[in-house]
């Protein structure tokens, strides 16, 4: 049942989630269903062994005679992109017939077809009804992307394409060992603001927690709330609030909270963190009514100006774009440093997602592969960075040529400075139930419900208990 | 009576018993099989663990509290609709100006009778999006707006409605009822017409006063009707799923803030889809079961009675 | 037991008896005067409740997405409908047509099965009776989703067996309709064929008639009220119901018709808004989806009404 504003949380969720593997457990209801009628003995991806991984022009042995039909999650990114893709595509065959479907129902559009034997060729299997890929790879739909990954960069032939990629991307599609997927979409997470606004106010971005909470205090001074959040789902503060204890315990650290090892909540820098990021609520720095309003009503909010600061991931930008004034000037802040941090200001939370499969029973596979292949070149990356305005799993994937929105942009700029300083929590994938209550327990403390030492305690007892489990 | 009783029954009967058979108790019977195994939803296999899953249940915090939830919705609901139907019931049937013509309605009367059932006849998904706006929690949100422009609510902290967790049942029991109160005024206004006026005004001619005349002659005329009524209310407060999984805060389905709006049906489905424990959501599923034949029961038992003739 | 029905009601009675219009000391026709006031409050406040979100809904759809964030209190710019077209496009048309196809097919059936069982084990004794009485009732109150996913699967076998009857099919989702319908039904047109005078039945009998033609011709008429108030209930329940379409109207081959009932294409809608942001468009979606049925509601309110009056009344 169910209604409007819980299908389109579930689907701003799961693309949330997205930022690496899909959660455990998050898919449809009728996601079992496609293992159904599945049997895997028939016909397999069309033998490895047609594959010439040194022939950089047509490493998969495409027919141009074959037809390629495309099948793209019609989500916050919209389907345009893909029909940029699918020129670039033509331009190589251009006798190849190609068939763009779009949907934002997947598991309805694709499940039944997954079951009769004959799903598309190449498919963006995302959002709220995506089909979960596990039991798609568990019941032998899918076609191993290894040959892609070791096929060579079209940009650089010298390369392939395992080299050219994000790091992460490739573990983001891997499923028990093997790679099913290519996770399109890079995503950071991180503080958003006005450039216009700080502008206009003569505010500095802050890099230190310090100062971070004095601007509030001058910004809640100017009538403006410092900051706002997606409080109906407080899975957007939760981020935000782990990334602070990421930063500030180290990788271990989070590897360990990753581990579902209770101790871990028993570390100072999970205590110092908290307790500074509990600021935001002691000193009454929320826009009033936030900790109950959706991500649709906070976000626009914030482009109202009416509050400065909003947690959220690089979708923000793509998702906003009919409320943000022109004049916005959108910009990106990883986490302020506390001191003693064990990460650098720079380090942000970071990962591949959205990911693209090649059904194994599809007519194409080849051309699957193929159209992949294209999808990680500068034109299709600088092409995708346009029209949906974030950024792609293929290294400096945006040339100088292509104009990004000022928010997309100060992603680049914030990712070259991270370097190799991204990290990115796993439990949302592998611990739903430790993930729900850790939220549960953000948005108590938020509402100052509880305070932090009980935050540590609910979150330290969720560990304990989902670990036995 | 004998030619041709049989075949006729079994013809009358077996299209509804197949149907019936097939599609709801079929179904059914699979989700109490399901009940007793750890079968994850999402694939095919699954292990038998006996009645394991039931007595996780009876140790499980947030599904006692759904019960809970459940328990109060399903008496509140009912008592809130009918007492609210009632009454609106007897001022447009009798509560107008006496005058020389005896008992009769308010002005209005049929227009009040109209407007109060519109929420009756819009889909469940309006309602959801309708009321997800009038309880934002900003000043942009309906009520919040009226309260703040009426000097009840300070902008600077507006009214939570559904993210307090004081409040969060009660907002919901609103919108139920809200949306209730026009079918039952419907239902309770005809048989109010149905009940002669003759009565009343014998009862007017032996010195009756207002009330009396609708708690002695009204009330029990009508209370086999009140008892229906109660039956269809207690359904709908089981399936307050739709409402809930919908308006409430918190991750999939619902239930928020902290669990404090969960009800059973939320919790399983959460469980099912999202946690990937559907044996353990059968289970539950098995407990509504028990739930609503204790309630069919009940309401068999009380509607067992005769009605009075006039 | 008719004492019961005598001495129950004073239960409730003497509790409410503390409200404030039993403490009217004034006479039937002279007090009228303060109650009238009394309750045209309460009946104004009220409608009032009811007329103000609906209409701020329709002023919605003439907003912009800023205004609908901004604040409840924004008036419309300009009365333009370029939401409704947006909203529109989207097919709302479509998914009505659909629904009122699956309606027909499914509130016909429903009452005349639905009408066939209760009469059956209403109106004549033989063995398993009981039995089969208490199996629809039994059912009558589960929740539907404890029985999705079985049902998908059951579903779409049927459709292996006949596409008319598989996933998508208008005719599958009306057979699930009515089997989800049928407990109610049976449980209140029971209980109204068993009020229903026997003497004209038996002399139809004495003459020769069917018993098909006995029910068809003399028993449906008698219980025509009964009937009509049921199928009420029906209507709005089908008309509400979302999770069994979901469940089962999926296409499945590429370019299959959309067969979406209403309620799916209004969440769709939302789900487009809460990805491009777009509440006008969901506003105008609410108002397209709202006002045909308001429409309808208010031609035949006087039916509606009149199904529920005999319906109390035997």
């Amino acid at each position: 049942m169910g209604s409007a504003t819980e299908y389109n949380r579930r689907d701003i969720f799961k693309r949330a989630a997205g930022i690496a593997v899909l959660a455990a457990g998050g898919g449809s209801l009728l996601a079992a269903c496609a293992g159904g009628t599945g049997g895997s003995s028939d016909k397999g991806s069309k033998g490895a062994g047609g594959f010439n991984l040194s022939d950089a022009k047509n490493p998969f042995g495409v027919k141009e005679a074959d037809g390629l039909e495309v099948f793209i999650f019609d989500g916050g990114y919209g389907n345009e992109y893909a029909k940029a893709f699918e020129a670039i595509y033509s331009k190589s065959y251009p006798g190849a017939k190609i068939n763009h479907q779009t949907d934002k129902d997947v598991t309805g559009k694709l499940q039944p077809r997954f079951n009769a034997g004959s799903p598309p060729d190449v498919i963006d299997d995302s959002g709220a009804k995506q089909i979960k890929l596990d039991v798609l790879a568990d019941s032998n739909q899918l076609t191993e992307l290894t040959p892609l990954l070791d096929a060579p960069y079209i940009d650089d032939p010298s390369k392939k394409v395992r080299d050219v990629l994000m790091p992460g991307t490739i573990d983001s599609g891997t499923i028990k060992g093997k790679v099913y997927n290519l996770s399109y979409v890079y995503t950071v997470f991180g503080f958003w603001y006005s450039n216009k606004l700080f502008k206009d106010h003569g505010w500095t971005p802050p890099k230190t927690w310090a100062e971070f909470i004095e601007l509030c205090g001058k910004i809640k001074a100017a009538g403006i709330a410092p900051v706002a959040h997606q409080g109906k789902y407080p899975y957007y503060i939760n981020v935000v609030m782990m990334d602070m204890i990421a930063k500030q315990g180290g990788l271990d650290l989070m590897k360990r909270i990753d581990g579902l090892d209770a101790a871990a909540w028993d570390d100072p820098a999970v205590k110092t963190a908290v307790e500074a990021f509990y600021q935001i609520v002691s000193k009454d720095f929320l826009l009033p009514g936030t900790n109950g309003m959706t991500h649709t009503e906070s976000q626009t909010a914030w482009n109202q100006y009416k509050a400065a600061f909003i947690p959220s991931g690089s979708w923000l930008e793509n998702e906003q774009l009919a409320s943000t004034p022109a004049d916005f000037d959108m910009a990106f802040l990883p986490m302020p440093s506390l001191p003693g941090d064990k990460l650098p200001f720079e380090a942000i939370r970071a990962g591949a997602g959205e990911p693209f499969i090649v059904p194994a029973k599809a007519k194409n596979v080849a051309g699957g592969l193929e159209f992949l292949r294209m999808m990680l070149t500068k034109e299709a990356s600088g092409k995708f960075a346009q029209t949906a305005n974030s950024l792609t799993c293929l290294k400096d994937g945006v040339g100088p040529e292509v104009k990004l929105k000022p928010g997309t942009a100060s992603t680049v700029v914030a990712l070259k400075a991270a370097g190799a300083n991204t990290f990115n929590f796993q439990y949302p994938n592998t611990a739903s139930k430790f993930d729900e209550d850790l939220q549960n327990a953000s948005g108590e403390l938020m509402a100052a419900r509880i305070d932090p030492a009980e935050w540590i305690k609910r979150a330290k007892e969720s560990a304990t208990k989902n670990k036995t489990a | 009576m004998r030619h041709g009783k049989y075949p006729f029954i079994v013809g009358f009967l077996f299209l509804p018993i197949v149907l019936y058979v097939g599609l709801v108790l079929w179904p059914y019977a699979q989700t109490f099989g399901y009940s007793l195994t750890d079968w994850s939803g999402q694939s095919q296999e699954m292990n038998f663990v006996g009645l394991d899953n039931y007595a996780k249940l009876l140790d499980d915090e947030v599904f006692l509290g759904a019960i809970w939830h459940n328990l109060l919705l399903l008496i509140l609901l009912p008592l809130v609709t009918i007492l609210i139907a009632l009454f609106f019931a007897f001022m447009l049937n009798v509560g107008g100006k006496g005058g020389t013509g005896g008992i009769q309605g308010v002005r209005g009367a049929s227009f009040y009778k109209v407007v109060f059932f519109f929420p009756q006849v819009l889909s469940i998904a309006i309602l959801a999006v309708l009321w997800g706006a009038v309880y934002r929690t900003d000043g942009a949100g309906l009520a919040n707006g009226v309260l703040i422009k009426l000097g009840l609510a300070d902008a600077a902290h507006p009214v939570q409605w559904l993210s307090d967790p004081d409040m969060v049942m009660w907002c919901v029991l609103a919108v139920l009822v809200w949306s209730g109160v026009g079918f039952y005024l419907v239902l309770f206004s005809a048989a109010m017409q149905g009940i002669p006026k003759d009565i009343y005004e014998a009862a007017l001619l032996d010195g009756a006063k207002r009330g009396q005349t609708f708690l002695k002659i009204t009330l029990p005329l009508l209370w086999e009707t009140v008892q229906t009524a109660w039956v269809y209310l207690a359904i709908v407060a089981m399936d307050a799923f739709a409402l809930v999984s919908s308006i409430t805060p918190g991750a999939y389905f619902g239930g928020g803030p902290d669990h404090h709006s969960e009800l059973i049906s939320t919790y399983l489905m959460r469980s099912f889809l999202r946690n990937g424990e559907a044996g353990y959501a059968c289970a539950m599923g098995v407990v509504i079961f028990f739930f609503t034949l204790i309630l069919s029961v009940v309401s068999l038992w009380a509607t067992k009675r005769d009605r009075i003739e006039y | 037991m008719s004492t019961s029905t005598d001495t129950n009601p004073a239960v409730p009675a003497q509790r409410a008896a503390g409200r404030p219009k039993a403490d009217r000391t004034t006479r039937f026709g002279e007090g009228g005067g303060v109650l009238n006031v009394f309750s045209h409050g309460f009946l104004a406040v009220w409608a009032l409740l009811i007329i103000f979100p609906l209409v701020w809904v329709v002023l919605g759809s003439f907003k912009t997405d800023a205004q609908i964030n901004g604040s409840a209190w924004s008036w419309p710019a300009s009365w333009g409908f370029d939401a409704f077209t947006r909203a529109w496009s989207k097919g709302i048309g479509g998914f009505f047509l659909n629904t009122l196809i699956v309606l027909a097919g499914s509130l016909t059936l429903t009452m005349l099965l639905g009408g066939m069982a209760a009469y059956v084990l209403a109106r004549y004794e033989f063995k398993g009776n009981r039995a089969i009485y208490y199996l629809f009732v039994a059912g009558s109150m589960f929740p539907v989703y404890l029985a999705l996913v079985p049902l998908f699967f059951m579903v779409r076998n049927l459709g292996e067996i006949t596409p008319l009857l598989g996933l998508n099919s208008y005719l599958g989702l009306i057979l699930v309709y009515v089997a989800y319908s049928l407990p109610f039904t049976v449980f209140f047109l029971y209980s109204f064929f068993r009020t229903l005078p026997t003497a004209v039945h038996e002399a139809a009998m004495l003459d020769g008639c069917s018993h098909t033609r006995a029910f068809f011709q003399i028993m449906v008429p008698m219980a025509k009220p009964g009937l009509v108030s049921v199928a009420i209930f029906n209507v709005l329940g089908q008309w509400n119901q979302y999770i069994l379409p979901v469940t089962l109207m999926q296409p499945t081959t590429a370019g299959e018709a959309d067969h979406s009932m209403l309620a799916q294409g209004l969440v769709n809608l939302a789900l487009q808004s809460g990805y491009k942001s777009d509440a006008p468009a969901l506003f105008a979606g609410m108002t397209i989806a709202m006002l045909p049925v308001l429409v309808v509601y208010l031609s035949f309110q006087r039916q509606v009404q009149a199904g529920l009056t005999s319906a109390t009344l035997k």
